[in-house]
């Protein structure tokens, strides 16, 4: 009955770290975020103008995944 | 050495483990490897030469998912303990983000721990960095061999620790003290997170 525990600990020593790492991440991505709820906002209303841009695929280039969107959401908030 | 991408909404973090060789930086993350759930479980790529020693490098992506809106990856790196691998060595080490210096216990090898670190300082600065100030951990691994074979905690810590980072009794054979070494060194590595260079 014991037994199965030992697996349920292996598994547990990587949920722990991802735990520790999560509550790292959520108080520096809070503190460090410029503009969290105006990008929040930016996401909730996506402008027309920025719908046709949606559309455009993510380019893969060298390994780096570029989110227009994103970029672009960002960039129209930030000229308003 | 930013981390973090506000435009992509991901993280990333560079980890190098290091040290001289066999102290056990591939078995470290071996042992992170074996823990992995599978569905996070990406390849771990890994060179070694017919005796287990590593030839260039060894690379574990971990992909941790997603973490308050960003996509977290870490990568975890070791680099080749033999002295004449040196360009190699510099080439992991570029765009660290935080550096595993995993000695080994045994009291023969005392002076290889110090040649590694000494290897290593110099090529954190070759790469621009400050070894004073890079996120750092140290790991005193191998504390499974029997006492009369390896140095205490306390001597390897005067020795090789003069910046007093923290540090780990290991046994990366046994995972003794693994995920608390990479635990550490996240926490030192996150807690230095840097925004985009943009207007606040």
């Amino acid at each position: 009955m014991a037994k199965p525990a030992e697996e349920e600990e292996e598994g547990g020593e990587f949920a722990d770290f991802l735990a520790d790492v999560s509550k790292e991440i959520a108080q520096r991505v809070e503190s460090l975020d410029p503009t969290p709820k105006a990008v929040a906002a930016a996401k909730l209303k996506t402008p027309v103008a920025t719908e046709e841009k949606r559309k455009t695929p993510a380019v893969t280039d060298a390994g780096v995944i570029v989110e227009w969107p994103n970029i672009a959401d960002r960039l129209i908030e930030e000229i308003r | 050495m930013s981390v973090v991408n506000y435009g992509t909404r991901e993280i990333t973090c560079k980890i190098v483990y290091y040290g001289p060789g066999r102290s056990g930086k591939t078995t470290n993350l071996q042992h992170v490897y074996s823990q992995l759930p599978e569905e996070r479980k990406g390849k771990m790529v890994s060179l070694a030469t017919e005796t287990d020693r590593t030839l260039f490098f060894d690379f574990l992506p971990l992909d941790l998912g997603t973490i308050s809106g960003f996509a977290t990856r870490f990568q975890l790196y070791t680099v080749p303990g033999q002295v004449y691998y040196a360009a190699t060595r510099k080439l992991v080490l570029q765009g660290v983000d935080g550096v595993v210096f995993v000695a080994d216990s045994q009291s023969r090898q005392l002076a290889e721990n110090i040649e590694s670190l000494q290897d290593l300082h110099a090529n954190l600065a070759d790469e621009g960095f400050d070894p004073r100030t890079i996120p750092l951990v140290m790991q005193y691994n191998k504390r499974d061999l029997p006492a009369g074979e390896i140095s205490s905690i306390e001597d390897l810590d005067e020795t090789l620790n003069f910046r007093g980072v923290p540090h780990y009794a290991g046994s990366a054979i046994t995972g003794k003290g693994v995920f608390e070494t990479l635990r550490s060194i996240s926490t030192l590595v996150l807690s230095r997170l840097s925004a985009p260079a943009t207007k606040a």
